[in-house]
């Protein structure tokens, strides 16, 4: 099993999500985040001041999937939420050994 | 006339008898009462009659003019406590104008008296006289409390009494009564056990027993009855000390009222008290005086810490918050319910249990507009509305009584209303009622990122339609479909019914139509891209439509759950708001309107015969599109009328007023320093300006768009003045004149000022294709906006468009400048931007 962890556009997780439930992924966990990568922070102006904005606001969609499923989940991410300028995010894939399904205490493989 | 030595007194004199004849049997009577012990509230109430019949007559006697006059009673005669050496104090009221006729009149009333050698206290008033409060004579306004009417025009006391009885009257006699008191009570070193008590001025004697019925009269009439006295026990006091005073007024021959020691002995045995000896006589009179002055004291304490402060119309402010002064007049009078929880506000304080089961009572036999009858009612909803401290409490208590959802039945329709979804935490009315707390707060936040958003709050106008679209912007939510339309038009109601003038109208509906809009877009779409902005701040408009939507979103996001509102969302909408303020003020240079543009053919379309689409169109195109968004269609009209036949240094112009402020239309051709010109010459007639827009269109037109306000009224007071301010413009633009004269003595008052925060001056190359911006945020002041656009003209660079506000004392100007025809360098911004800061440094 892998986790995917993707850091993308807020406005980007309805695209996500769609993208995920076609190839029948549903679990899924949405975190508001933020922070900054490439697209570093920029300075904003209001009424001639300037207010620095280091870190800009992003969502984390954690799913885990079977390894077969994992490419197309990667892919399917990349496609739902890429604009092609900066600030599109990352998609992080971890492995992940065990996991136990907390109301019976069974370990799914 | 023949006196009876008898118990009964004296026979009254017939009528018609000499004023003398009248007034010794009346003195003999009360001392005869008085000699046996009896000169207590019985005696003075029959004497006081005696001097009223007195009085008639010698009213009679004078012959009183044609015009109406009356005779009235006040202080203790007025109480009928007239005692045997007391001066009699009179109002001689005239309905009109004092005349010949009434100076004779007021001669021959007045003289008989004299000649009877009684000590008249006398005080001749117009009854217009009564139209403005004698503030500086409280001992008067506490005598005209006990005002009664004795003689002549009975109506013409009525009319008096109607004209002195108003509530902020009563509240400002209360006050002086209280500071009267504090200071005759310092004077006896605030006790009540004076070994020489003094009857009528001590602590616990008859001033302050007098006091005591005043401040129930004033407050609440039947707060007596709950005071630490039975009401008889006070009236056997007042008794007890009449009869003491009447006494010492027999024994000293004159008005003395102090009980000395000497006296003390007189008047014990004169008032009967047993034992052998004095001394046993005295302790046992003086330990009645402490026990009724005692009795008195603490009913006026009780008085004083209990008695509502009268506040407004029938309105108390009293221990337990806010209460009606009399509960049968207010059950009739709905409109001074709103009151009610007005005056809660402005006392920090809540109103009270009695008050409002009162309202939930009644509240169901009358309908909306019952609430707010008149023009001032419906104002008095709107500043109800202000989203000042206290206001969701106060909205909260009205909603429990019933009240709200009869002044807005709108609202009624989502009372306890569940809406199941997802999100939502609470009933629909909880909803909408917390959404106005969060703002409530938003606008008491000091520090955290709130602050910015208080900010915002505290810059509006009129937020109070804000609130207003907040309580109704989920009434359609009584329906299961698309609430937003059902509550834009169920609000369409109410704003008609509030009578709102069009521009609140369409601010209050497009708020609520479009209330979910500016959630869709910071939460859904992607901000970063300049598109959605741009498309965001065309759909906006201006910048005070995305201020109250800004708030709207924030605090109705907040209101869903206590999650709902992350400090990540509310990033977001920041971002958003300063994304599409920017784009508002800073980028509506690169938007011109264009001949294909569909608001144009709106304008060309619905024009008045008298204009053709070629004078539109010539007027229109190539100012940015934002104009069309400022200004109604008929503005537009009357703009492009104006620009007609325009030459070179002719100056054309409209000045009108509204509700305080007036608004200038100038038009002219464009010319080097012509910006500043015009602001110098209203500042050199003394006009504030609060906001405005300078916008050239590609032919060079200007149009100057000012709204200001006449802090001088010297076009109030001129009914020329507008077309000397023209004269003066036109002198300024040809160059005939010199404005920088003009106002040179008005400058030099200005630039004494006190610094109230630093200026800002920023300019900016990017944000827009054509020009160079500059944002200035520095104090209010006469001529500021002169002086910046001196120094801007000074730099050689052309004013091509100007956004102009006022936040309270902050002014916040945007200029959109460009240096023969191209952005400004580098350094030529910096040049630029350090003069301009000298400039604002110097004005503080």
């Amino acid at each position: 099993m892998k986790m995917l962890k993707a850091i993308i556009r807020p406005n980007k997780v309805d695209d996500v999500k769609d993208a995920l439930a076609k190839l029948n992924i549903a679990g899924m966990t949405v975190t508001e985040v933020r922070g900054h990568g490439k697209q570093k922070g920029h300075t904003a102006i209001y009424r001639g001041k300037e207010y620095n904005v280091s870190l800009l606001p992003k969502m984390e969609v954690e799913v885990v999937v079977p390894e077969n499923l994992a490419e197309d989940a990667i892919k399917a991410i990349i496609g739902a939420a890429r604009t092609g300028e900066i600030g599109d995010g990352r998609v992080f894939v971890m492995p992940v050994s065990e996991t136990y399904r907390i109301r019976t205490g069974e370990m799914e493989l | 006339m023949s006196l009876s030595s008898s118990a009964s007194g004296a026979d009254a004199p017939h009528p018609g008898s000499a004023p003398r004849a009248i007034f010794d049997a009346a003195r003999t009577e009360l001392r005869v009462d008085v000699a046996r012990g009896a000169g207590g509230r019985a005696a003075l109430e029959r004497y006081s009659d005696r001097v009223d019949g007195l009085i008639r007559q010698i009213y009679a006697d004078a012959h009183p003019p044609a015009s109406p006059v009356a005779i009235l009673a006040l202080g203790g005669y007025g109480r009928r406590h007239l005692c045997l050496h007391s001066d009699i104090d009179l109002l001689v009221l005239f309905g009109s104008t004092i005349d010949v006729e009434a100076e004779r009149f007021l001669r021959a009333f007045l003289h008989p008296l004299w000649d009877l050698g009684v000590v008249i206290g006398h005080q001749v008033r117009e009854l217009a006289d009564f139209a403005t409060l004698e503030e500086d004579n409280p001992e008067f306004l506490l005598a005209l409390l006990d005002a009664r009417a004795v003689a002549g025009a009975r109506e013409l006391f009525d009319r008096f009494a109607d004209a002195f009885h108003t509530a902020s009257t009563h509240a400002f006699i209360l006050k002086s009564l209280l500071q009267l008191m504090e200071t005759r009570h310092a004077g006896f070193n605030s006790t009540l056990y004076q070994l020489e008590p003094d009857v009528k001025e001590s602590p616990g004697a008859l001033r302050d027993l007098a006091a005591t019925r005043t401040i129930a009269m004033l407050t609440d009439p039947l707060l007596l009855r709950r005071g630490p006295a039975d009401p008889a026990r006070v009236d056997a006091a007042e008794d007890f000390l009449l009869r003491v005073r009447t006494t010492l007024h027999l024994v000293a021959e004159r008005n003395h009222n102090v009980l000395s020691h000497e006296l003390q002995e007189r008047v014990s045995e004169m008032l009967g008290y047993p034992g052998t000896e004095t001394r046993i006589r005295v302790e046992r009179l003086m330990s009645d005086y402490f026990r009724h002055a005692r009795i008195v004291n603490r009913s006026l304490e009780w008085a004083r810490k209990t008695a509502p402060v009268p506040v407004g119309p029938n309105i108390g402010l009293s221990r337990e918050g806010i209460r009606f002064l009399d509960q049968v007049q207010a059950a009739r009078n709905p409109a001074s319910w709103l009151g009610a929880f007005q005056a809660a506000i402005d006392h920090g304080t809540e109103v009270s249990e009695e008050a409002l089961s009162c309202i939930q009572q009644h509240v169901d036999r009358y309908r909306a507009d019952d609430f707010f009858p008149q023009a001032d009612d419906r104002r008095a909803v709107l500043r109800l509305l202000k989203p000042v401290p206290g206001i969701y409490e106060r909205l909260s208590e009205m909603h429990d009584c019933g009240l709200l959802g009869r002044v807005f039945p709108e609202f009624q329709a989502i009372s306890w209303r569940v809406v199941r979804d997802f999100y939502h935490k609470y009933t629909v009315d909880e909803h909408t009622l917390l959404t106005i707390r969060n703002l409530e707060r938003t606008g008491a936040a000091t520090e955290g990122s709130r602050r910015r958003f208080q900010s915002i709050l505290s810059g509006l106008a009129e937020p109070e339609l804000l609130v207003l679209a907040l309580l109704l912007h989920d009434v359609g939510k009584w329906r299961d479909d698309d609430h937003a339309i059902e509550s834009e038009r169920m609000a369409a109601e109410v704003v008609e019914r509030l009578q709102l003038a069009p521009d609140q109208r369409d601010l209050v509906l497009f708020l609520i139509r479009h209330h979910l809009r500016m959630s869709l877009v910071a939460f859904r779409r992607d901000t970063e891209d300049p598109e959605i902005v741009r498309n965001f701040a065309g759909f906006i408009g201006t910048e005070d439509r995305l201020k109250m939507l800004c708030l709207m979103t924030l605090v109705d996001v907040e209101a869903v759950s206590p999650e709902t509102l992350t400090s990540w969302k509310e990033e977001l909408l920041w971002r958003l708001y300063v994304d599409t303020y920017n784009h508002l003020t800073q980028r509506y240079g690169d938007e011109l309107i264009h001949r294909s543009q569909a608001e144009l053919d709106q304008v060309l379309r619905g024009r008045p015969d008298n204009l053709s689409e070629a004078e539109i169109t010539q007027f229109l195109e190539g100012l940015p599109q934002r104009y069309l968004q400022l200004f109604s269609r008929e503005a537009v009209y009357r703009h492009v009328r104006l620009a007609r036949d325009i030459k070179p240094d002719q100056v054309h112009l409209s000045v009108e007023a509204a509700d305080g402020i007036w608004q200038l239309v100038v038009v002219t051709l464009d010319k080097p320093f012509l910006f500043s010109n015009i602001c110098g010459v209203l500042s050199s007639f003394g006009m504030n300006i609060l906001r405005g827009h300078a916008l050239t269109n590609p032919n060079g037109l200007v149009l100057d768009v000012f709204q200001f306000t006449d802090d001088e009224q010297f076009l109030q007071l001129n009914p020329d003045g507008s077309s000397q301010m023209l004269q003066v413009l036109e002198d300024v633009v040809s160059a005939r004149a010199d404005v920088t004269q003009r106002l040179r003595g008005r400058e030099r008052g200005v630039l004494k000022g006190v610094a109230r925060f630093s200026p800002v001056v920023r300019a900016d190359n990017n944000a827009s294709a054509r020009y160079t911006i500059v944002d200035i945020v520095a104090s209010n002041a006469l001529g500021l906006l002169y002086r910046i656009s001196r120094v801007i003209s000074q730099h050689g660079c052309e004013v091509d468009l100007v956004l102009i506000a006022t936040e309270g004392e902050k002014a916040i100007d945007v200029f959109h400048i460009t240096k023969a025809g191209a952005k400004l360098t580098d350094p030529e911004q910096q040049a630029l931007t350090s003069d301009l800061q000298r400039t604002l440094e110097e004005t503080l």
